[in-house]
C-alpha cells in the first residue's frame, strides 16, 4: 500500500518503539488541535459547508492499554447497525494478539480520510457526513467485493468486508453518539478507565494510532505493557 | 420433531476422527427445552449414547462441547461446556470455559461440537460456520499450549478464530490434562485434555460469522440489557472487578480460614502476603482481561521483572491456581508460583490436580514414606518451588519415576505407596479437590461431595444452589455473573431472557424443575456407574483432624453434618436414602428412559 502525501501522514514515522510513538504522537496533537482551532477541518460536501451548523471535530479514540478484549463495543455496533449480536459485521472490532493483548481496531475518522480518496466511483460511495464526520456507505453505488480500493487504502487496516454483500463495512460514528463508547464506559469499570472515547478525548493522538496496523499496534503494546525478554519469548 | 425457533440453531455438529467425516445430528424443540444445552445437553447425550461401564477411552467414546441458548446474545458472560465420561474418575464430568471461543462456536451455527472416534496421526479441526477442515497437526505435536495456539492460527490465516489446544500434558494422556482456551483459560477438571490425546486431537479452530436466531430480538435484548446492569452494578463485583480471584486468597486466609494450605494440614498461611493479591498488583499485574462481553474482566496477567524468571509472561494469580500451587505447597516465592502457574497453563495440566499431587507428594517426603530416590532425585518438600517446577514438568511428559508416579493422581499414589499415606491422601471420587477447605467452608462439601463431577468446586452451597448451578453450567453462564448476581432465589432474570429469545413461556416453577431434571439426569449416570451415598463423602483427614490455627481453629467437618448434607440434598432433588433417583421423581422429571437402570441399580 502506497503511505499518502497528506498533510498530516508525513509527520507520523511508522513506528514500533514507544519512544518514536510519543514523538509522532506530540506533534500530532499540535496539527490536530490547530487544525480545529482554525476550522481547516472541510466537510468533504462542499455545499453542505454553508448551510450546515460548523463542523464539529469528531472521531473515535482508543486508549489501547485500556482494552480488556470483553468485545462489548462488537456486540453494541453490530445491535445498532444490523439489529443482531453479530460481531462478524460489526465496524469496531477487538484482536487478541498472542492470548495477551487486546487491540480495538477502529476508524479514526482522518481528516485526509484515505478511503474516500481511493473510491474510484462517481460521485464517491463513501462520504463524510459533515454533521458527524460518520463516513457513510451508499450500498447503491458501491462495487463491492469488485473494488474494495478503500479496504487497501485504509492504514489502520479498520475496514473489513460484509460476508454477505461483499461490500465494505465503514463506521458512521451512529449518527454523533457512538454506541460503542457507551458500551464500553458501562463496561470497562477497571481502574484505568475505559478504552473507547469519542470527541475531542484523543487530542489529536488518535491520529498517530492510525498508521500503525493492529498488529504493529499488539506488539507495541506487549514491548510497552510486558517488557519482554530479548528474544521475546517465555522462559 | 419441531426445529426450536428461536436461541439455538436446531443442530449439533458430529465429527468421527477416525473416518474424517462430520455430519450434521438436529437438536428439537423438546430436547432443548428440557436439557437447555450445555452441562445438561451433554448429560442427556452422554446418558443416551453410552452404556453402563463404557470404556472413556475407547474409540467411540465422546467429548461433547455445548453451548446454551444465550451463547452469541446479547447476554454477558457466557462460557462452552466440555461434557466427557472422565478416564480420570471414570463418571460423567463437565468443565466450563470462557473467553471468545464459546462465542465462535454458536456463531458458527452450531449447538455443539460431538467429537467420537481416534485419528492415526495428530490431527487439529478447523471449522468455519458450517464447513469443517481437518488439518495435519503432525507439526504442533509436542509443543506447548500457546505455541500451538500460535501456529494454529498462523495455519488457518484468520486471526479472528479462537482456538482449544492441548499441551503436552494432554498428548502423553496424563489423567488430569485440561483443554486450554486463548492462552490462559483452562477447561480443566474432566480429564478432556486427556481424551483429546487419546483421540490425537491437537487443536480445535472456530470461526463463526452467523447471528444467532432469536423469536423477539428486542424484548430479549432489552431484558438482557437490564440483567447487565445488575452484573454492572452488583457491589460484591468492584472487588472482583479489582482484585480477580485472587483476592480471595486473603479473604480466605484472613476471614473464611478455609485456605487450603501444605496439603491440607492448615487454613493458616501468614505468607499469603508475599503471594497474594497484593502482592501481585503491586509487582506483577499488567493487564485485565475480560471473557466475551463481560463486565467482570477477572482475570489479570502480567509480567516479572528480574530475578531467575524475568520476563515471564502468565495469567493469576487466580484463587484456585494460588492456592493449589502456592499456600498448598507452602510457597512464600511469588516468582516461583508464578512459574509454576505459567506451566501448568503452558503444558495442559489441571493446576488443582497438580497442586494437589504435588502438595501430596511434598507431604509424602515429609512424612518420609517417599524418598528423593523414588523422585528421580527431585527433593520435593513443601516451601521449595524449584523442585516443584521441576517436577511438574516431568508430570507432563510421564518422565521417569517421579513423573510417572505424580501423573497418577493423589488416589491411585496412595494405593501405591500404602505406609498409612491415605490418611493424607485429599481426594473425593478419585479426585483432588479444590482449594477451599470445607473444614473452614462447610457449604463448600456440597460442591465437593453432592455435586456432579466429585471435588468441583462451582457446583454450589446448598440443595437448592446445586439445582442453580445445574442451570447455569446448562445455560453456560459464567458462574459468577450469572451466579451470583442473577441467581439469588429468583430465575426471573434468566425466564426474562429466555422466554422472548426462544418464544418459550418458561416460569419458575419449570426453570426449577428443569434445574432438577437436569441434576438428577446426571446422578443417574452416575448411579449407573456405582455411585452412591458411600461415595458422596470427604475425605478422612478433613473428618478427624482438627485445623491447627487460624481465624476456624479446631473444627472438623463432622459426620452429622456430613449426613445432614446428603439427607437434605437427597430429599430435595427426590433421591431415596442411597442418593439414588426414584422412580416417582425420574417421572415427575420426564426421565422415563432412565427408571429401568435406576431399578437395576437399587437391586445390585
Amino acid at each position: 500500500m502506497e503511505k499518502d502525501e497528506n498533510k498530516v501522514g508525513d509527520i507520523f514515522e511508522k513506528s514500533t518503539t514507544r519512544r518514536a510513538f510519543l514523538k509522532g504522537a506530540g506533534a500530532a496533537a499540535g496539527v490536530a488541535v490547530a487544525a480545529a482551532a482554525v476550522g481547516s477541518v472541510q466537510p468533504p460536501v462542499a455545499k453542505a459547508a454553508q448551510a450546515a451548523p460548523k463542523p464539529m471535530y469528531k472521531y473515535l479514540f482508543a486508549e489501547r492499554q485500556n482494552c480488556t478484549g470483553c468485545r462489548a463495543c462488537e456486540y453494541a455496533c453490530s445491535m445498532y447497525h444490523e439489529g443482531v449480536v453479530r460481531p462478524s459485521v460489526a465496524r469496531v472490532h477487538v484482536i487478541k494478539y498472542k492470548g495477551i493483548v487486546d487491540v480495538p481496531v477502529i476508524c479514526h475518522h482522518c481528516s485526509d480520510a484515505p478511503c474516500i480518496e481511493a473510491c474510484p466511483t462517481e460521485p464517491k460511495s463513501i462520504q463524510k457526513d459533515p454533521k458527524t464526520n460518520g463516513i457513510i456507505l451508499n450500498p447503491d453505488i458501491c462495487l463491492g467485493s469488485k473494488c474494495l480500493k478503500c479496504k487497501d487504502a485504509c492504514p489502520a487496516e479498520f475496514i473489513r468486508v460484509h460476508p454477505d454483500s461483499g461490500q465494505p463495512i465503514m463506521c458512521d460514528l451512529c449518527g454523533g453518539d457512538p454506541e460503542c463508547v457507551k458500551a464500553c464506559a458501562m463496561q470497562a469499570t477497571n481502574p484505568l478507565g475505559p478504552c473507547l472515547m469519542a470527541g475531542k478525548a484523543g487530542f489529536g493522538v488518535n491520529m498517530a494510532f492510525r498508521d500503525v496496523t493492529p498488529d504493529e499496534a499488539a506488539e507495541d503494546l506487549i514491548n510497552n505493557l510486558y517488557y519482554p525478554n530479548e528474544d521475546g519469548g517465555r522462559r | 420433531m419441531a426445529a426450536p425457533k428461536g436461541g439455538y440453531f436446531g443442530k449439533i455438529l458430529e465429527i468421527d476422527l477416525t473416518k474424517q467425516k462430520y455430519k450434521t445430528r438436529p437438536l428439537s424443540e423438546e430436547e432443548c427445552r428440557k436439557y437447555i444445552g450445555g452441562a445438561g445437553m451433554g448429560a442427556y447425550l452422554l446418558y443416551s449414547n453410552l452404556k453402563q461401564g463404557h470404556d472413556p477411552k475407547a474409540e467411540d467414546s465422546p467429548i461433547f462441547i455445548g453451548t446454551g441458548p444465550l451463547n452469541g446474545t446479547y447476554c454477558v458472560s457466557t462460557r462452552i461446556s466440555f461434557v466427557n465420561k472422565s478416564p480420570y474418575t471414570g463418571l460423567l464430568s463437565h468443565a466450563e470455559v470462557g473467553g471468545h471461543f464459546p462465542g465462535e462456536v454458536k456463531w458458527a451455527g452450531w449447538d455443539g461440537i460431538y467429537i467420537t472416534g481416534k485419528s492415526k496421526k495428530p490431527v487439529a479441526l478447523y471449522i468455519k460456520d458450517d464447513a469443517v477442515q481437518f488439518i495435519d497437526a503432525g507439526d504442533m505435536w509436542g509443543k506447548d499450549t500457546y505455541t500451538t495456539e500460535e501456529m494454529m492460527l498462523e495455519k488457518i490465516k484468520e486471526p479472528l478464530a479462537r482456538v482449544a489446544v492441548i499441551g503436552p500434558g494432554g498428548e502423553n494422556e496424563v489423567p488430569y490434562a485440561c483443554v486450554m482456551v486463548e492462552r490462559f483459560r483452562a477447561a480443566a477438571r474432566t480429564s478432556t485434555g486427556a481424551l483429546m490425546g487419546n483421540k490425537k486431537l491437537k487443536a480445535i479452530a472456530v470461526r463463526g460469522t452467523k447471528a444467532v436466531p432469536a423469536v423477539d430480538n428486542k424484548k430479549a435484548y432489552e431484558a438482557m440489557l437490564a440483567a447487565k446492569k445488575l452484573a454492572v452494578e452488583k457491589e460484591a463485583w468492584q472487588g472482583i472487578k479489582r482484585w480477580g480471584t485472587s483476592g480471595l486468597l486473603e479473604l480466605k486466609h484472613y476471614g473464611t480460614g478455609s485456605l487450603i494450605t501444605k496439603n491440607f494440614q492448615t487454613t493458616w498461611w501468614p505468607d499469603i502476603v508475599e503471594i497474594g493479591a497484593e502482592q501481585a498488583n503491586r509487582t506483577f499485574w499488567k493487564k485485565h482481561t475480560a471473557c466475551n462481553h463481560c463486565p467482570v474482566h477477572c482475570m489479570k496477567t502480567g509480567v516479572i521483572r528480574g530475578g531467575k524468571y524475568d520476563g515471564l509472561i502468565a495469567e493469576g494469580p487466580e484463587y484456585e491456581t494460588g492456592g493449589l500451587l502456592g499456600s498448598n505447597l507452602g510457597l512464600s516465592d511469588f516468582d516461583g508460583m508464578m512459574a509454576l502457574i505459567e506451566l501448568a497453563d503452558a503444558l495442559g495440566l489441571d493446576a488443582i490436580s497438580a497442586g494437589g499431587c504435588l502438595g501430596f507428594a511434598m507431604e509424602c517426603v515429609e512424612k518420609g514414606v517417599l524418598t528423593p530416590a523414588d523422585l528421580d532425585g527431585i527433593e520435593l518438600e513443601f516451601g521449595n518451588a524449584d523442585s516443584a517446577v521441576e517436577m511438574i514438568k516431568k508430570i507432563a511428559f510421564q518422565d521417569g519415576k517421579g513423573g510417572k508416579l505424580l501423573a497418577k493422581g493423589v488416589k491411585k499414589m496412595s494405593e501405591e505407596i500404602g505406609k498409612g499415606s491415605e490418611a493424607w491422601a485429599v481426594q473425593v471420587k478419585g479426585k483432588e479437590i479444590a482449594a477451599h477447605d470445607p473444614r473452614g467452608d462447610n457449604a463448600r462439601a456440597y460442591s465437593y461431595v453432592l455435586g456432579t463431577c466429585g471435588g468441583d468446586h462451582h457446583e454450589g452451597t446448598s440443595p437448592a444452589t446445586l439445582a442453580r448451578w445445574a442451570m447455569i453450567n446448562s445455560l453456560t453462564m459464567c458462574s459468577f455473573v450469572g451466579g451470583y448476581p442473577w441467581g439469588k432465589e429468583t430465575p426471573g432474570v434468566f425466564t426474562a431472557m429466555l422466554n422472548p429469545l426462544c418464544g418459550w413461556n418458561m416460569t419458575d416453577d419449570e426453570y426449577w424443575t428443569t434445574a432438577k431434571r437436569i441434576m438428577t439426569l446426571e446422578r443417574c449416570f452416575q448411579v449407573r456407574e456405582g455411585i452412591r451415598r458411600k461415595d458422596d463423602r470427604l475425605p478422612k483427614r478433613l473428618m478427624t483432624e482438627k485445623l491447627p490455627e487460624g481465624p476456624k481453629k479446631g473444627q472438623v467437618f463432622t459426620e452429622e453434618l456430613l449426613k445432614k448434607f446428603q439427607d437434605e440434598t437427597y430429599a430435595y432433588f427426590g433421591w431415596d436414602d442411597d442418593g439414588i433417583p426414584t422412580d416417582d421423581t425420574l417421572k415427575a422429571l420426564n426421565l422415563e428412559f432412565a427408571v429401568k437402570d435406576m431399578e437395576t441399580a437399587r437391586k445390585a
